[in-house]
């Protein structure tokens, strides 16, 4: 059977307790932070990214009862700066602790997902590892990225869904969208997993009519998981944004959800549209060229949310990864934010190990061949955007080819001890 | 001006590449570098709609004491591209060059926006003007009547409020003003890169639609 190659076949054969890896995650993340001062203190480049930089000015003025929208470039929501607050108080460090900790609850929730979907504990933390020793969200949080709480506050939500606590979960998934607007991507699925199974009686007596397949489907919405979930997400939701648009009025609304909602960086970026809206920012064609651009994405989660309802964490993930690859703006932040969910879908996904590391070399020599001519542009000033287009088009084309592999290697059952093996 | 003035020379460099430049400008005082002591040099330099200065890097330069400058105007959007900026003017405090007698220098990094696309040229020119030198003295100098051509006000030091009157001191500028090349998209490539970049993103959506059909099962 193909399953002797998976790549969850050989963690049995480590057995390290989870609280090790979780200890040893969290020493690696501590040991990165205190370096980062050193570097700060002694390079001239810093480790310290520069939004933790605008946190901690935004921090500030919240403390002098001011707004956090003095500080240029803060286009976040002021619960982070409110969050943020014992940066100015007691240490600069708080910030950067309080996101490696949400680091580790990501991963901790992704563990007791991985417990309820009937993994074993060492195959559980074997996953988990992915996340916990990856470089990649170990870096991001140790350097200030608030990430991690966007994170968190997404798989709590699942998490407290797959144990059936909906107005927790939809408590949880509120917040998430006051703080980032892509789970709100995740309504749609969510929505339709929350859906009380079709009766059978109702299959037969509604015939094969339009009206009443509609007739049916919307009674089915109108279920009190459906009602409670959308009712508390939104009252949660609007509470928020109505509570600091009161406090700051339009500046808010501004820059926490339009910047991010309306926002067409022409500067280089990832994203395939990247060239075609620079050139076009003036032109008549900015706005159709737009919607263009909007539809595959739009088609896509559709077509998605309707096939893989049932299994939340899956359409979740195909959701993130559809939603950032055809973005009209996508920097590497963004993975972070698929990449969390990557270690639910690993047990889902039969491949043989070997594909699976070709497919992440794809995904990794993409992006080089992307930063080889941007930092010609940015760093040697040379006119390179031809190649930045075309090195989008083909990460574009490698991220299809992966999300076709993860699909079509997809089963519903994780390979589980229980799966006999030749 | 008088044949026994001495020269003031001024020279603006552009270090580094790309779109993260370092401006650094030099000045050098002919003679009476002595009397000098007591006088404190201020640089008043435009910086262009093609051009911005971040005052967060300007601030964590200063406490690195690496250069002490301040920009003017207020309320601009540092990631605006240039078409919807506005010039803005920064305050650089002038330092002694230890290398040469009469030598100071001042350094302001600066960094590139983004341009308009051009139709032909792969690249677009940023023409840097010639700053305002102005000079305080705490005493009276003959060789400050010399060279001041106009008296304007600007803060006592950078980091205070007070304003006082300044001599804008006439120089000779060596080398031209710098001009600053800045690739910008070309709009001929506009249809090719619109209707590939169309093209391929329909077949990719295309393609993961028919896996999705394919592997999946569609239903409600």
């Amino acid at each position: 059977m193909a399953s002797r190659s998976h790549w969850g076949a050989w963690f049995p054969s480590l057995w390290v307790h989870p609280a090790c890896v979780f200890g040893v995650a969290f020493l690696a993340r501590v040991a990165l932070v205190f370096y980062g001062v050193f570097q700060d203190r002694t390079l001239h480049v810093r480790y310290t990214d520069i939004d933790y930089q605008v946190f901690t000015d935004a921090a500030r003025f919240v403390t002098q009862g001011r707004s956090p929208y003095l500080r240029a470039t803060y286009r976040y929501t002021p619960l982070l700066a409110w969050l943020l607050t014992p940066n100015v108080y007691l240490s600069e460090l708080f910030g950067k602790f309080l996101f490696i900790s949400c680091d580790l609850l990501t991963a901790f929730l992704l563990y007791r997902l991985l417990l309820l979907k009937g993994l074993e504990q060492r195959q559980a933390c074997g996953y988990c590892v992915f996340w916990l020793l990856n470089p990649l969200p170990m870096a991001v949080s140790s350097r200030g990225n608030a990430d991690s709480i966007v994170a968190s506050l997404v798989l709590m939500a699942l998490y407290l869904i797959e144990k059936r606590l909906i107005v927790c979960a939809s408590v949880f998934y509120g917040f998430a969208v006051h703080m980032k607007m892509y789970p709100v991507t995740y309504a749609l699925p969510i929505t339709l997993h929350l859906l009380p199974e079709r009766d059978n009686e109702e299959c037969h007596q509604s015939g094969h009519s339009f009206q009443a397949h509609l007739y049916a489907f919307l009674k089915r919405l109108c279920s009190r998981a459906v009602l409670s979930f959308v009712a508390v997400a939104g009252l949660t939701f609007f509470a928020l944004s109505f509570g600091f648009y009161h406090k700051y009025g339009w500046e808010f609304v501004e820059h926490t959800y339009l910047y991010h909602l309306t926002r067409r960086d022409i500067r280089h970026n990832f994203s395939p549209y990247f060239y075609m809206l620079y050139l076009t920012a003036e032109s008549k064609w900015s706005f159709p060229l737009g919607i263009a651009a909007f539809l595959p994405q739009f088609i896509l989660l559709l077509a998605v949310s309707f096939t893989y309802y049932r299994d939340l964490v899956f359409c979740c993930f195909l959701h993130t990864y559809i939603f950032v690859t055809f973005n009209k703006v996508c920097t590497s932040q963004y993975f972070l934010w698929y990449l969390c969910l990557l270690p639910l879908v690993m047990p889902l996904v039969r491949m043989t190990w070997q594909r699976a590391v070709v497919l992440l070399m794809l995904w990794f020599i993409g992006q080089a061949l992307w930063l080889a001519p941007a930092y010609v542009l940015e760093f040697q000033g040379k006119n390179t955007f031809l190649f930045i287009w075309l090195a989008g088009l083909f990460f574009l084309f490698i991220n299809c080819s992966v999300l076709i592999q993860i699909i079509s290697h997809y089963e519903k059952k994780p390979l589980t001890k229980r799966t006999k093996y030749d | 001006m008088k044949a026994t003035c001495p020269e003031i020379i001024l020279r603006q460099e552009v270090l580094k590449d790309g779109f993260h430049r370092d401006l650094l400008i030099k000045v050098k005082f002919g003679e009476s570098t002595e009397d000098l002591q007591s006088c404190r040099l201020l640089i008043k330099q435009s910086i262009p709609t093609g051009l911005f200065v971040d005052p967060y890097e300007l601030a964590s330069m200063q406490e690195k004491n690496m250069t002490e400058a301040v920009v003017v105007s207020d309320n601009f959007n540092i990631e605006a591209p240039s078409y919807l900026s506005k010039e803005s003017e920064v305050l650089i405090s002038v330092r002694r060059d230890a290398r040469c007698t009469g030598c100071f220098h001042a350094f302001l990094p600066v960094h590139y926006r983004y341009h308009r696309p051009h139709s032909e040229d792969a690249e677009t020119l940023i023409v840097v003007s010639s700053p305002d030198l102005l000079m305080s003295c705490d005493q009276e100098f003959r060789v400050l009547e010399c060279w001041a051509q106009a008296e304007v006000a600007a803060p006592c030091a950078l980091k205070s409020q007070d304003i006082c009157q300044w001599s804008s001191l006439q120089y000779r500028l060596i080398h031209k003003n710098v001009i600053l090349r800045v690739p910008v998209g070309l709009t001929v490539h506009t249809s090719l890169v619109c209707s590939v970049t169309l093209l391929v993103t329909i077949l990719c959506s295309t393609l993961i639609l028919v896996a999705v059909c394919k592997y999946g099962n569609v239903s409600l």
